[in-house]
């Protein structure tokens, strides 16, 4: 019996399919969120204009997509490296403010007539890139553990850790680094701590090199390196990978490290690019649309800096849509999450190829035999 | 707090009766995970359900001043938004983590934006209806225990009925065998006849309409009215509860009280005035919760066999 939809064993993972479904999931998404646009009585062409003008088409909003998009990418990293190695970490939120709080802490020592006083900045970097690194790979290396040694589960323990390092982060600049007034934030970090600034008249900094060098990095790591394989082939298969010698635990903590690493560069990014202080509430999501993101882009690691761009971008738009159209910002939430949604249900018809002969080859009925 | 007998005994009343008027939502949403995770379906999703729930009960108490109503209405979106879910986990197979993951992100952006949509910029209402705590008569002047255990609202009650009424219903009967099988073993289930598909499908909703109720539970019992933080992680942590309860209805109801325990110690010794950060206990649930399933204390061995794995009917 020939069918028009046919069933294939596998799904078809062709780089050209595999864009076609992404974008046709996401463009059904923007579709669906026009009926709601349209509830609010604006015209979606003209509310879609002004969702991608600003971030897009003005410089200065396109400096204020640069500056949003940078920590969403390097969360969006370190899910690549958690997910693809099997490990599927959700306390990025968390990473986030630990390596905000960690930077924070060494840049203020940097202040003039602090303990290690002002140091340049090209010195300055290195050092607090390897500090945030470090504490938010030993944060989320914590959970690895836990997962490799104990057995727990990381998804909800990463989920419950976030709101461990959000309660740390408010007791800090509640407490012993807050700054004499009446906001819960630390002073301002020194200026030799800044990232420079790109863009003359914008706020882009240079965060998103950071998250572009990253994104390269991660790349060669699972492309090209060794320890990238077997990270890769502990997500396909730990039942292989212990048979082909990988020390399975091992590398579930270090895939937890990475992850837990590039999430906390996203904080110091944010920090030291973007706040220049650190304060209640900074995180405010970010850790789960980063999660998103590297969702839409496939777990691509070079896909990540386009789809950053995108939903940083977009939330930006969102802003100035809400100041314009008064459509409240969280439309983009609603949008930004239809679309992943859209991406997982249409992954379903990559195992379906339809099948032409349908049409073709019927067999001839008894009036066309007659008149043959 | 300070040796005084009768600042003691008051602390202990208000710390009681605080640690089970909290654990009532939370449980409430983690008997339907239960129900959820049996049948072979890890429901991330009930964060988001809980939030959807909390926003329609607390404008159907708005709009028709009706407690009973909007649960109903609270259980009902619940149920809705979960067919959503159950057909991505079930039918679509998605990962059941990111559906569920970025399902809670979808209802957070639906759940503000209806809320501003229906109020507007004006003020918070300040009365919605509510249900109010029962004093029944006599043994809720009991010392100590008494207005703790028979000073709750009747959704308190309710709760602990329906963990009876779900240990029953998985234990004893035959829709519950066929639910644990299919968490079990699929395979197996579906050659003895049972549809693997439609128990999960029957596992998720439960799951919804348990969570849109604990949202409602949530506004009606304890808040009285709607933010977007106000679920802020009580889903996840009925995630917790289940598995601390080893997926067994009466045992997660003593996680419960023990999380509501940890929740209300905060309170209690913020309200008597402490040297202790309030951040630090703050944490202490979601600590406590990450200990508890920490599998220090084992777990792998008694999880449904086949969670988290989508079926494929050959």
């Amino acid at each position: 019996m020939a069918r028009l939809f046919e069933r294939r064993l596998t799904p078809k993972d062709s780089p050209l399919v595999i864009l076609a479904t992404t974008t046709t999931a996401f463009f059904s998404a923007m579709f669906v969120t026009s009926f709601l646009f349209l509830s609010y009585g604006a015209s979606p062409f003209q509310a879609y204009f002004a969702l991608f003008h600003e971030p897009f088409a003005t410089l200065r909003g396109f400096g204020y997509s640069l500056v949003r998009a940078s920590p969403l990418a390097l969360i969006g990293l370190g899910t690549i490296v958690s997910w693809r190695s099997g490990f599927s970490y959700l306390g990025f939120e968390g990473c986030f403010v630990i390596g905000a709080a960690a930077t924070s802490w060494l840049a203020l020592l940097m202040a003039p007539g602090a303990i290690i006083g002002p140091l340049p900045f090209f010195l300055f970097l290195p050092l607090a890139i390897l500090f945030a690194f470090a504490a938010g790979g030993v944060w989320a290396g914590l959970v690895g553990i836990v997962r490799a040694r104990m057995g727990g589960n990381e998804v909800l323990i990463s989920l419950m850790s976030n709101y461990v390092a959000i309660f740390i982060l408010q007791y800090l600049v509640s407490g012993p680094m807050r700054a004499p007034g009446s906001l819960p934030e630390t002073r301002l970090l020194p200026r030799n701590t800044w990232l420079p600034f790109l863009l003359a008249g914008t706020r882009a900094h240079a965060g998103i090199l950071i998250a572009i060098a990253a994104a390269g990095l991660v790349w060669m790591l699972l492309q090209k390196m060794p320890l990238g394989y077997e990270l890769l082939v502990t997500g396909f298969n730990p039942l292989a990978a212990r048979y082909a010698g990988i020390d399975v635990a091992r590398h579930l903590v270090l895939a937890a490290f990475f992850a837990g690493g590039l999430g906390a560069l996203a904080g110091m990014v944010e920090v030291l690019g973007s706040q220049h202080r650190l304060m209640d509430g900074i995180s405010s999501g970010v850790g789960f649309v980063g999660i998103v993101v590297a969702l839409l882009a496939r777990l691509n690691p070079l896909a990540v800096i386009p789809t950053a761009l995108l939903y940083g971008g977009m939330s930006v738009g969102a802003d100035a849509m809400q100041r314009r159209a008064s459509i409240p910002s969280s439309v983009t939430f609603i949008l930004q999450s239809l679309a992943v949604l859209l991406v997982l249900i249409f992954d379903a018809l990559r195992y379906y190829r339809m099948n032409f002969d349908f049409w073709r080859r019927k067999p001839p009925t008894v009036a066309e035999r007659v008149s043959n | 707090m300070n040796g005084s007998p009768h600042l003691g005994s008051a602390f202990v009343v208000t710390w009681l009766s605080a640690s089970l008027a909290l654990a009532g939502p939370v449980l409430l949403a983690a008997l339907g995970e239960t129900f959820a995770e049996r049948s072979g379906v890890l429901n991330v999703g009930i964060e988001g359900t809980m939030l959807l729930g909390a926003l329609t009960s607390f404008l159907a108490s708005y709009y028709t001043g009706m407690v009973w109503t909007s649960l109903l209405i609270a259980m009902l979106v619940g149920i809705i938004a979960n067919v959503f879910l159950a057909w991505m986990y079930v039918t679509v197979r998605a990962s059941q983590v990111v559906a569920g993951l970025v399902f809670n992100v979808l209802a957070l952006g639906v759940a503000s934006t209806v809320y501003r949509r229906a109020m507007g910029n004006s003020a918070v209402p300040e009365n919605i209806a509510m249900f109010h705590p029962l004093h029944i008569p006599v043994i809720s002047n009991l010392p100590l225990i008494g207005p703790a255990l028979f000073g709750q609202t009747i959704l308190f009650y309710l709760t602990l009925m329906l963990a009876f009424v779900a240990h029953f219903i998985l234990f004893r009967t035959t829709f519950g065998l066929a639910l644990r099988a299919s968490g079990e073993n699929p395979a197996a289930a579906d050659s003895a006849g049972i549809s693997v598909y439609r128990m999960r499908y029957a596992g998720t909703l439960i799951s919804g309409a348990a969570a849109g109720m604990a949202g409602g539970y949530l506004v009606l019992a304890q808040v009285g009215l709607f933010r977007e933080s106000i679920v802020s992680g009580q889903g996840f942590i009925a995630l917790g509860i289940v598995i601390f309860g080893r997926w067994n209805p009466l045992k997660a109801a003593i996680a419960a009280l023990v999380f509501g325990a940890c929740d209300a110690l905060q309170l209690s010794l913020q309200i008597f005035g402490t040297r202790v950060p309030p951040q630090l206990l703050l944490a202490l649930p979601y600590v406590v919760t990450i200990l508890a399933i920490s599998g220090l204390f084992g777990g792998k061995a008694v999880q449904p066999a086949a969670l988290m794995s989508p079926y494929v009917k050959d």
